[in-house]
C-alpha cells in the first residue's frame, strides 16, 4: 500500500504546482477515487454496510460528486483556465515542499515504527497542511473551497487508517449527508460569489470582455 | 423519553410545515412550538430530579444540560417571538418563510441535541448540522458582502469542526495504544476518570480545543465572527452569538471536563493563550471599529475571551465562569436585537452618525445603555459577578499576570465602548423625525432578557444556583 500513499502525495502535491482549475479538480477528483482504493485495500472484504458507505463517500461523493459539481459552475460561467491554487512563486513550491517534509517528520516522531501507518500519517500530515497553505496563501472563492476540501480529504485518509469506527452506521450517514450539503452550499456560493463583477474570483471570458 | 422530544419535537414540528395549512401560519407554529420546547426545558431546570444518564444511551440530562437548556431555549424563543412581531424586519420574504421556520425548528432541534446528547461525536454532527442551518441564513440580506460573510462563517466552521473530528480521532488512537476502548460516550470517559495520556491523547486535545475555540471566534481562526455577525440579520445574529456560542462552549466544557485529569497543564495553558490573545485583538478592534454590530461582534470575542480563560484555570472559576456565560448569552441577544432595529431606524451602522437615542427610541436607547453596561460587567448584572470571580480565581492561582493584562483590557474596553456608544445614546438628536412608537410587546422578548440578566446579579434563584453549583462542581481544578 505504500505506492498507493505514495501515488496519493503525487495527487496532493502536483496541482499546486499546475495554476489552471482543471488540475485542481481533477486533483480532487484523483485524491477521492485514491483514498476509496486505499479504503478497498484495507478492507478487501467489503462485507459490511460500513466499508460500502465508505467506498460511496470516498469514490462517489468526494471522488466525483465534489468535482463535478464545481466544474459544472465554472464551465458554465465560461472560466479562463488559469487559476493558482498558491502563489506561483519559488518561494510557495519551496514552502509546500517544506511542509511535506516536516509532515514526515512529525510522522516519524508519532509513530516510531516505520511502516504503512507511519506513511499513511505522514500523507495526510500533508495533506492537512497543504490544504492549509492554499486556505492561507489564496482569498478567492474557488481556492478556498479547494483548501477545504482538501482538508477534508486529509482527515479521511487519517481516519482511515485507525482502527476505531463508531460503531453505529447513522453517524456515518450523517457525516455523509453532511458532506453532500457542504457541497451543495460551496457550489451555491461559487455561483453567487464567482460570477463576473468588479472582483471577480476566477476570471471569465464575460468579465475580460473576449 | 422526555429528554428526546426536545430534540424530536421541533424537527417533527418542521416536518409538519409540509402541511398546507401549517405553512399558511408558519410564524405562529414556530412560535408555538418554541414555547412548549422552552416551556419543557425551564421545567426540567427547576424540578430537581437524579441526574438522568443510561449508561451507554443516546442521552444525558445532567446537570450542565438542564442548566444551558433554561437559558438557551428560552432565549431562541424570545428571538423568534421578535421575529413574529417584526418579520418586515428582516431580510425572510413571504415566500420565504415557511423554509426559514423550518430551518429555524431544525436549528433548535440539533442545539437541543449537542446540549443533550451523551456522546461527543453525536455532539460534533448536531452543531455541523446547526452550522450548515445557519449559514445560507446569514446570507439573508442577498448582499454580495452577506453572501461573502456567509461563505467564510461555513469555511472556517468546516475546517474548525474538521479539527476537532481529527482531534477525536487521534485521541482514539491514543485509547487504543493505551490498551483501552476508543469510547466517546461522555458517562464512560467519565466514569474512566483517566481517559488517555501519551502523544496522541494531547495532540488530539489540542486539535480539539483549537477546533472548538474556532466556533467559539478565538484567536487564531476568529476572522470569520464580526463579518457574520454583522451582515447576519438581527435574530439570525442572535441565534448565532447566543445560541449557536453556548453549544460549542457546552462541548468544549464537556472535553475539558473529560480529559484535564490527564492533560491539566496542557488545557490550562492553551486555553490562557488563546483567551489573553482574543482579549487582545478584540480590544483593539473595539477601539478601531465604529460599526455598532461590528462593535457588539468585538465584543463577542472578548467575552470568548474570558470564558477560555475561566475554563483553563477549572474549579477556581468555575461558577463564575457559568455565570458569565449565562448573563452573556442574554446580553448578546438584547444588543444584536437592538441593533437591528437602530439599523432598521437609522438606516446605518456607522454610530458616528446616531446619537440622541434615548429620545428617539426610548426602548431602545434604555436597551441599548443597559445592555453596554451589562456588556461591560457593570453590577448589578451578573456578568459583573462572573467577571468578579475569574478575576479573584486568578489572583487565588498565581496568575498575576494574565491578572494584570485582563484588568487593563477590561478597563480599555471600556473606556472605548462608552467613547462610541454613550454619544448614540445621550448626544444631540441629529436626525430630528418622529418614530412610530415602539409597543411593550415589541419589547417584551428584550425586557424580559433585561430581567434575567438582572436576576442573575441580585439574586440567583435556588434552582438555579444548585445547578451552577453541580456543574462547576465537575470541572476539577487545574
Amino acid at each position: 500500500m505504500n505506492s498507493l500513499l505514495v501515488g496519493l502525495l503525487l495527487v496532493l502535491l502536483v496541482p499546486l504546482f499546475v495554476g489552471t482549475w482543471r488540475t485542481s479538480l481533477l486533483g480532487l477528483a484523483a485524491q477521492g477515487l485514491t483514498l476509496a482504493w486505499i479504503a478497498s485495500r484495507l478492507d478487501p472484504a467489503l462485507d459490511t454496510p460500513l466499508a460500502w458507505l465508505t467506498l460511496v463517500d470516498l469514490a462517489a461523493v468526494r471522488g466525483l460528486l465534489a468535482p463535478w459539481l464545481l466544474y459544472r459552475v465554472l464551465k458554465a460561467h465560461d472560466a479562463l483556465p488559469r487559476n493558482d491554487v498558491i502563489p506561483p512563486n519559488l518561494l510557495s513550491w519551496t514552502v509546500a515542499l517544506a511542509l511535506v517534509l516536516m509532515a514526515f517528520r512529525f510522522a516519524a516522531r508519532m509513530v516510531p515504527a516505520a511502516g504503512e501507518q507511519q506513511t499513511l500519517v505522514a500523507v495526510a500530515a500533508a495533506g492537512l497542511l497543504l490544504g492549509f497553505l492554499v486556505l492561507a496563501t489564496q482569498p478567492g472563492v474557488f481556492s478556498q473551497i479547494i483548501g477545504v476540501l482538501r482538508i477534508d480529504n486529509a482527515i479521511a485518509l487519517f481516519e482511515l487508517g485507525g482502527e476505531h469506527h463508531h460503531p453505529s452506521i447513522g453517524m456515518h450517514a450523517a457525516h455523509l449527508l453532511i458532506l453532500i450539503a457542504t457541497l451543495s452550499l460551496y457550489r451555491w456560493y461559487l455561483e453567487s460569489l464567482g460570477l463576473p463583477g468588479p472582483m471577480p474570483d476566477v476570471p471569465t471570458r464575460e468579465g475580460l470582455g473576449r | 423519553m422526555s429528554a428526546l422530544l426536545l430534540v424530536l419535537g421541533p424537527i417533527v414540528a418542521a416536518i409538519g410545515l409540509a402541511l398546507p395549512w401549517v405553512r399558511a401560519r408558519a410564524n405562529g407554529w414556530l412560535v408555538i412550538t418554541t414555547l412548549i420546547v422552552a416551556s419543557g426545558a425551564i421545567v426540567a431546570a427547576v424540578v430537581p430530579i437524579p441526574q438522568h444518564v443510561r449508561p451507554g444511551g443516546m442521552v444525558r440530562m445532567d446537570a450542565t444540560a438542564r442548566l444551558f437548556l433554561s437559558v438557551v431555549d428560552p432565549i431562541f424563543l424570545g428571538v423568534v417571538a421578535y421575529f413574529w412581531r417584526r418579520p418586515h424586519a428582516t431580510s425572510v420574504s413571504s415566500t420565504d418563510l415557511p423554509r426559514f421556520v423550518a430551518a429555524s425548528l431544525v436549528f433548535l432541534g440539533a442545539a437541543n441535541a449537542v446540549l443533550l446528547s451523551n456522546d461527543l461525536q453525536v455532539c460534533l454532527v448536531a452543531l455541523e448540522i446547526t452550522t450548515l442551518l445557519v449559514t445560507p441564513l446569514i446570507a439573508g440580506s442577498g448582499t454580495r458582502s452577506a453572501r461573502l460573510a456567509s461563505f467564510h462563517y461555513l469555511v472556517f466552521s468546516s475546517v474548525g469542526l474538521g479539527l476537532v473530528l481529527l482531534g477525536f480521532a487521534c485521541i482514539a488512537r491514543g485509547m487504543l495504544d493505551a490498551g483501552q476502548v476508543a469510547d466517546f460516550h461522555i458517562d464512560a470517559l467519565v466514569a474512566r476518570r483517566h481517559p488517555g495520556t501519551g502523544l496522541w491523547s494531547g495532540l488530539g486535545l489540542c486539535l480539539v480545543l483549537l477546533g472548538l475555540g474556532t466556533k467559539l471566534g478565538l484567536v487564531p481562526m476568529y476572522t470569520w465572527l464580526p463579518a457574520a455577525y454583522d451582515e447576519a440579520p438581527p435574530t439570525v445574529a442572535a441565534m448565532l452569538a447566543a445560541v449557536q456560542f453556548n453549544c460549542a462552549f457546552v462541548l468544549l466544557v464537556r472535553v475539558v471536563q473529560i480529559w484535564r485529569p490527564d492533560h491539566a497543564g496542557l488545557i490550562l495553558a492553551t486555553l490562557m493563550a488563546m483567551g489573553v490573545a482574543s482579549m487582545v485583538v478584540s480590544t483593539v478592534s473595539i477601539i478601531a471599529t465604529f460599526d455598532l454590530k461590528r462593535l457588539i461582534a468585538y465584543a463577542s470575542i472578548n467575552h470568548a475571551g474570558v470564558l477560555a480563560i475561566g475554563l483553563g484555570l477549572g474549579r477556581p472559576a468555575a461558577y463564575g465562569m457559568l455565570l458569565y456565560a449565562l448573563s452573556n448569552a442574554f446580553i448578546k441577544a438584547i444588543l444584536f436585537l437592538t441593533a437591528g432595529k437602530i439599523h432598521q431606524h437609522y438606516q446605518t451602522k456607522d454610530t458616528r452618525a446616531i446619537s440622541g437615542l434615548i429620545r428617539d427610541l426610548p426602548y431602545s436607547g434604555l436597551f441599548l445603555m443597559l445592555g453596554t453596561f451589562a456588556l461591560l460587567g457593570f453590577p448589578p448584572f451578573g456578568s459583573f459577578f462572573g467577571e468578579l470571580l475569574i478575576l479573584s480565581a486568578l489572583v487565588g492561582n498565581g496568575q498575576m499576570l494574565v491578572f494584570a493584562t485582563f484588568c487593563t483590557l477590561i478597563a480599555i474596553t471600556f473606556v472605548a465602548t462608552g467613547r462610541t456608544i454613550f454619544p448614540m445614546i445621550w448626544g444631540e438628536a441629529k436626525m430630528l423625525r418622529s418614530w412610530p412608537r415602539q409597543t411593550l410587546l415589541e419589547a417584551l422578548p428584550k425586557l424580559l432578557f433585561l430581567i434575567a440578566l438582572v436576576v442573575l446579579g441580585l439574586y440567583i434563584p435556588a434552582p438555579i444556583d444548585a445547578l451552577l453549583r453541580q456543574v462547576a462542581a465537575v470541572l476539577e481544578g487545574s
